[in-house]
């Protein structure tokens, strides 16, 4: 029969709960920031609700930061009985995805299709910020059973705003597509987290790396469940083979979620990646053989290479520009797999790097797609004929953001992607063989990128009218503004490089 | 387990199980699918109970069979001329799908039958594990239960914007 605890244990149990919840305020905020901004759908009545609730969730998402910041002085440890922890790796995860939520709302204001497909907004911004939670959770979570919970509400929110435009079929079929895909790859990764809890019994990361380095572990046990977990992480971070949902998901889904889900969604795939396996994965002690010498960095490395590959080789012949750039996104995440592959600080380093430039050149990028649709009202290709004329701060600073896509310098794309490089290159003679890949996929993605700038300069518009499609004050400056940055953070990366790799540092590491 | 009675009714259940769940998968009309999904979940609930996770068996039974299933046959029977849509369940890549699937199910067997590294739990089951479920869900799993919340609140909001009826545009234009 169960027994009461004795009040000891219940008063011992209270005050573990209570000193956790100090730790845990940014996430108590952006909790009641989702309700709040449910809250104020409900109250707001009249024209301009979609501005004030944009700028409200706007607004709200900044005051994090403040909440966010006071951790730095706080001491990183574990939580709520080692469900959550804190540490300088998870404080940047958190500025990464607040900031990446906010973007998502700038980008949404911009975009006038909305305006047209959307009637009730006010569940829109409200999901963003759960959204935002769901991520913040999955960088800091280290339970088997709070991953899984975080990563379902990064996956829920996602399905409903890529579906957001109900009238228009391929957002549905997105929706649809996305949901489906994202379903049997988090059953797969159930399953693979039931072999792991079935060989250690233990579902804290830093407990089950500790029972697999006392225990040892069966080989065969041990891939299976990699293989199995790296299809839930790869189709989060969407690289080869579970890509298969990105291209239709960024076609369909609306411009700003489309970026949203590629800059953030894929970076809080990669936080828990590198959690997961620098911790849960014992290192340095190998008590038993690997199958045939493959382990779960074979993995890694066999879909770093094929991402790159295949990322790259199809974007050539795509004719819409958000679908090019979801296979763009594919190649990135074979460069990111790269820095993971690593498995150093410099490496670390080298990642939260490339995905602090993925996340402007990225975003910027998309803006940028999404005040061209504004005017043209199209994505494809062939429509941006002629347009560097008609736009011309659109064209220059879509050029400057597919350079630095390619890591071309002086933009912040070639440092990120330098940082890989060089950070494969000091881990001796046998990962040249991975960085000569990456060096000649780039080459290849000189060509599509810059298929856009062809058609925007180079060619002539096939309806010639000479008028000038201005996309607006505001517009102007946050696209001058995130073109000096590309730039700036390319010439002067240092206090980005090292907020990187002051960040490296995860609560429980024994690898460097 | 090893009384050859428990084993007989253990590959009973689970024979139930995996035929109901294939006919839901291969049958051609939504109601009978949506039948066969109750032998289902009656399956895995008497499965449960072998793994002595009694409480999750009788949760099983109360909120798949009593509350999610009855709504899916109120949704079905609510909807118009369902029962007449003939649903594609045309197999695509029928070959390297079978493949994958003997491939995966291979490794899966194989493993399970050659490991032997399993680690069996400290605690002994005794009784009803209730009482134990709840004390712990408000104590040591007080954070994913709050989570859970959360993505409970999330999932239903996009529940509720999905079904609403919307003719599309704002009303400003």
């Amino acid at each position: 029969m169960f027994e009461l605890p004795s009040g000891a244990e219940i008063q011992s149990i209270i005050s573990i709960l209570k000193s956790g919840l100090g730790f845990f305020i940014p996430e108590i905020y952006l909790s009641i920031l989702f309700m709040g901004l449910i809250i104020l759908d409900l109250a707001l009545k009249g024209r301009n609700k979609s501005g004030i609730l944009g700028w409200a969730t706007l607004i709200g998402l900044g005051g994090s930061f403040y909440f966010i910041a006071q951790q730095h002085a706080m001491q990183a440890g574990e939580h709520f009985f080692g469900m959550y922890v804190l540490d300088e790796y998870a404080i940047f995860f958190k500025y990464f995805f607040v900031a990446s939520g906010m973007f998502a709302v700038v980008a949404t204001l911009a975009d006038r299709k909305f305006d047209a497909e959307v009637k009730s907004i006010g569940e829109y911004y409200a999901l963003v910020v759960a959204m935002v939670i769901g991520m913040v959770m999955m960088a800091a979570a280290s339970d088997l059973l709070m991953i899984f919970l975080a990563m379902e509400l990064v996956s829920l929110s996602a399905y409903i705003l890529s579906g957001y435009f109900k009238r228009d079929a391929r957002s549905s079929e997105a929706a649809l597509k996305y949901l489906v895909y994202g379903a049997v790859s988090s059953g797969l990764m159930l399953y693979g987290f039931s072999l792991i809890y079935g060989m250690t019994a233990e579902t804290n990361i830093l407990k089950i790396s500790m029972e697999l380095a006392d225990h040892g572990y069966d080989p065969l046990v041990m891939i299976l469940a990699t293989l199995l977990i790296m299809a839930g992480f790869g189709y989060k971070i969407g690289a080869f083979p579970f890509h298969f949902w990105s291209p239709d998901v960024y076609e369909g889904a609306p411009t700003p979620i489309t970026a949203y889900l590629s800059v953030a969604s894929k970076a809080a795939g990669f936080a828990l990646l590198l959690r997961f396996f620098y911790i849960a994965v014992p290192h340095g002690v190998s008590p038993y053989e690997d199958i045939l010498g493959i382990d779960w960095l074979t993995l890694l490395v066999i879909m770093s290479v094929a991402s790159m590959i295949y990322g790259n080789v199809v974007a050539i012949w795509q004719k819409n520009v958000k679908r090019l750039l979801a296979y763009s996104s594919i190649a990135h995440a074979g460069y990111l797999l790269l820095g993971v592959i690593v498995m150093d600080e410099i490496g670390t380093q080298a990642v939260l790097f490339y995905l602090l430039s993925y996340f402007l050149m990225n975003y910027a990028a998309f803006y940028v797609v999404v005040l061209i649709s504004n005017r043209t009202g199209s994505e494809t290709l062939d429509d941006y004929r002629g347009l560097g004329s008609k736009m011309p701060l659109a064209g220059a600073a879509l050029t400057v953001f597919l350079i630095s896509l390619v890591g071309l310098p002086p933009t912040v794309g070639f440092i990120g992607k330098l940082m890989i490089f060089s950070a494969l290159l000091s881990k001796g003679a046998l990962y040249i063989w991975l960085a000569l890949i990456g060096v000649l996929t780039s080459v290849i993605s000189l060509y599509y990128y810059m298929l856009i700038p062809l058609n925007m300069f180079l060619r002539e518009s096939l309806e010639p009218n000479e008028k000038s499609l201005n996309p607006g004050f505001l517009a102007q400056l946050m696209m001058a503004v995130l073109m000096i940055l590309t730039i700036w953070f390319g010439l002067f990366f240092e206090p980005l490089s090292e907020f990187a790799r002051y960040s490296s540092a995860m609560f429980g590491l024994s690898l460097y | 387990m090893s009384n050859p009675t428990y084993t007989a009714i253990f590959y009973l259940f689970a024979a139930i199980t995996v035929f109901s769940a294939a006919f839901v998968v291969f049958s051609r009309n939504v109601i009978y699918s949506a039948f066969s999904l109750l032998f289902t979940f009656f399956g895995i609930a008497a499965l449960y109970v072998f793994l002595s996770a009694d409480f999750i068996a009788v949760t099983q039974v109360v909120v798949y069979v009593g509350g999610i299933l009855v709504l899916l046959l109120f949704g079905v029977m609510f909807t118009n001329n369902i029962m007449d849509t003939d649903l594609k369940t045309d197999v695509l890549h029928a070959i390297p799908g079978t493949f994958l699937f003997l491939g995966i199910l291979a490794a899966l067997l194989f493993t399970f039958y050659t490991t032997n590294g399993w680690m069996p739990s400290d605690t002994q089951l005794q009784g009803s594990v209730v009482e134990r479920i709840g004390f712990e869900t408000m104590s040591r799993y007080v954070l994913p239960f709050e989570m859970a919340s959360i993505l409970l609140l999330a999932a239903l909001i996009g529940a509720a914007f999905l079904a609403r009826y919307d003719n599309g545009g704002t009303n400003e234009h």
